[in-house]
């Protein structure tokens, strides 16, 4: 399968720290990738790189092929590559509508020259993605601050629907979740896996790793140490590869 | 239930003050004097909406009554010096928009917190003001033409009321149906979150108080062509007023946001509180006594957003 993001010799440092010494990573087209590795591993300079929030020190992106670089979160998002933070990325008090389509409303055209807000056609919308991800919320005008962190997790994800993202970056969907808003979570992962996208996961959580992932990466040192398909391992023998950097 | 005392509480309360006022204090209902409250209203109303905008996008503005005080002094000298309305009235704006542009630059490019940029910004606004007039007032003959602007009316209208009304109405339609007016809100309640989407929130945050600049400049030139006259401190007055209009504003329709509907009701509010304590016969220092109790309770009622702009030192 070609892979749709191709990573090579990234490199990346904070002054006289090395964060990232060379990664080397291919994401397939339409797969669930896991990255996963202790604090301090790397993951979250790797992320941002991913998602156009830093730019690496050295090594080249491409996507589809392409050589590629991102100068911002948004060169990234309208190249197809979407990232849903943790928490950063929703205005709490705003409503799921004015979330969905933050930085991206609709308009229609009043007068020449003026065009307002097209309020109907992103409720239907917003609506609609909510739908895709089997979500149910009557309210579109519900402040996300009263939505349970699940549908949190739905209403960012919609955003990227929105832009029609093919690469969904989730960094640490699940950490402050219980377990029934956890299995929502994965479950909105498939859904937007079964809609073709390829998702790419960071995760603590080695149970949500092994139930929704296809393939892992595992970073030590700033060094990509195992790459190898999800298939045959469980929570525990993860656990084990994270610490110790070596596949048992 | 909750909800709606949350939501409206205010505005009842306002609405019940109002008729405390009818029926007791002496001569408050009289068409005059309603007219007059309205009046005022219009002034206190503009300079208070262009706070709301700034406010909106999490950033105070503490120069909306000395940036006022300046143009209108620009306003008049140049009109005292023979130049033409149009020239005088367009310089003033230009001055209070330049100004509010200053607080915007010095906010988002210098990184200098709005409480205290603005602040700056007031003292040289004070300045320059009384340079330009060496500290006297500017009286004597205004052209027709300029006074015209506040003091007739049209359709029964007052002309100050029709401003008010073009004011309130433009700003509500930029908040509530324009993309820019989204992203200023969005700016304002998650600066992180509306950056990751893309929005260029200094822009947004430098049209905010520069628009609260605009206002202050359109409060200038009303008040001056209403009073014929313009003074270095003229405007002073209004400073606690429209900071306790948008605190208040932020108690009702959109608890704890910074709204147009809200800041225009308080401001009515205020006015017909000042003018009802004054009816009946309190002495003229209860209105400041009640001023910074409202600012104080509005505050911890609901106004977290200003909490947020004020402490982000």
């Amino acid at each position: 399968m070609a892979p749709v993001l191709s990573l090579r010799g990234i490199e990346k440092s904070y002054g006289a720290v090395a964060a990232l010494k060379g990664i080397d990573l291919d994401i397939g087209r339409g797969e669930v990738l896991a990255i996963c590795g202790d604090n301090g591993a790397g993951k979250s300079s790797l992320v941002r790189i991913i998602s156009g929030a830093q730019e690496p020190s050295a090594g080249a992106i491409t996507l589809d092929g392409r050589t590629v670089s991102f100068r911002s979160p948004q060169d990234a998002l309208a190249k197809g590559i979407a990232t849903i933070y943790q928490d950063l990325a929703l205005a709490p008090r705003l409503s799921i509508v004015q979330n969905v389509f933050m930085g991206a409303e609709l308009t229609r055209p009043l007068l020449p020259f003026v065009h307002i807000l097209d309020k109907r056609r992103m409720e239907e919308l917003a609506k609609g993605y909510l739908g895709r991800l089997s979500v149910a919320v009557e309210d579109m005008h519900r402040p996300v601050e009263r939505l349970s962190g699940g549908q949190r997790q739905a209403v960012a994800i919609s955003r990227a629907l929105h832009w029609d993202a093919q690469v969904v970056i989730m960094d640490e969907p699940t950490a402050a979740l219980g377990v029934k808003e956890t299995a929502l979570v994965l479950d909105l992962i498939r859904k937007l896996n079964a809609e073709g996208r390829t998702v790419v996961l960071i995760s603590h959580n080695m149970a949500d790793v092994t139930a929704v992932a296809t393939r892992v990466a595992i970073l030590k040192s700033g060094r990509k140490v195992i790459d190898r398909p999800v298939a045959g391992l469980d929570a525990d023998g993860l656990a084990h590869m994270v610490m110790t950097g070596k596949e048992s | 239930m909750r909800s709606f005392l949350e939501t409206y509480g205010t505005a009842v309360a306002g609405l019940a003050l109002t008729l405390f006022f009818v029926a007791f204090a002496p001569n408050f209902a009289a068409p005059t004097n309603l007219l007059n409250v309205l009046k005022e209203t219009s002034f206190l109303a503009i300079l208070a909406i262009g706070f709301t905008l700034a406010l909106i996008t999490s950033e105070l503005d503490l120069s909306v009554a000395e940036v006022a005080s300046l143009a209108a002094v620009v306003t008049g000298a140049l009109i005292q010096a023979g130049q033409s309305s149009l020239l005088a009235v367009a310089a003033g704006l230009l001055v209070a928009f330049g100004a509010g542009l200053f607080n915007g630059i010095a906010v988002t490019r210098l990184k200098v917190p709005s409480l205290i940029a603005t602040l700056g910004t007031a003292a040289i606004a004070k300045g320059f003001a009384f340079m330009i007039t060496q500290g006297v007032a500017f009286v004597g003959r205004w052209p027709a033409e300029f006074t015209g602007i506040a003091r007739g009316s049209m359709l029964g209208l007052p002309n100050l009321v029709i401003w008010l009304a073009l004011v309130a109405g433009g700003a509500l339609f930029l908040v509530k149906c324009t993309r820019t007016g989204v992203h200023m809100t969005a700016t304002g309640e998650a600066d992180e979150a509306a950056r990751l989407a893309g929005i260029a929130t200094g822009r947004m945050k430098r049209l905010g108080l520069a628009l609260s600049g605009l206002l202050a400049g359109v409060t200038a030139v009303l008040l001056t062509a209403s009073l014929s006259s313009a003074a270095p401190n003229m405007a002073g007055d209004y400073f606690l007023y429209a900071i306790a209009a948008v605190l208040l504003g932020m108690t009702m329709f959109e608890p704890g946001r910074a709204n147009v509907p809200g800041t225009l009701v308080a401001a009515l509010t205020l006015k017909v509180l000042g003018n009802g304590l004054v009816l009946m016969g309190a002495a003229y220092y209860v209105q400041d006594i009640v001023l910074g109790l409202i600012i104080i309770v509005s505050v911890a009622l609901s106004a977290t957003a200003l909490k947020k702009a004020a402490f982000k030192l």
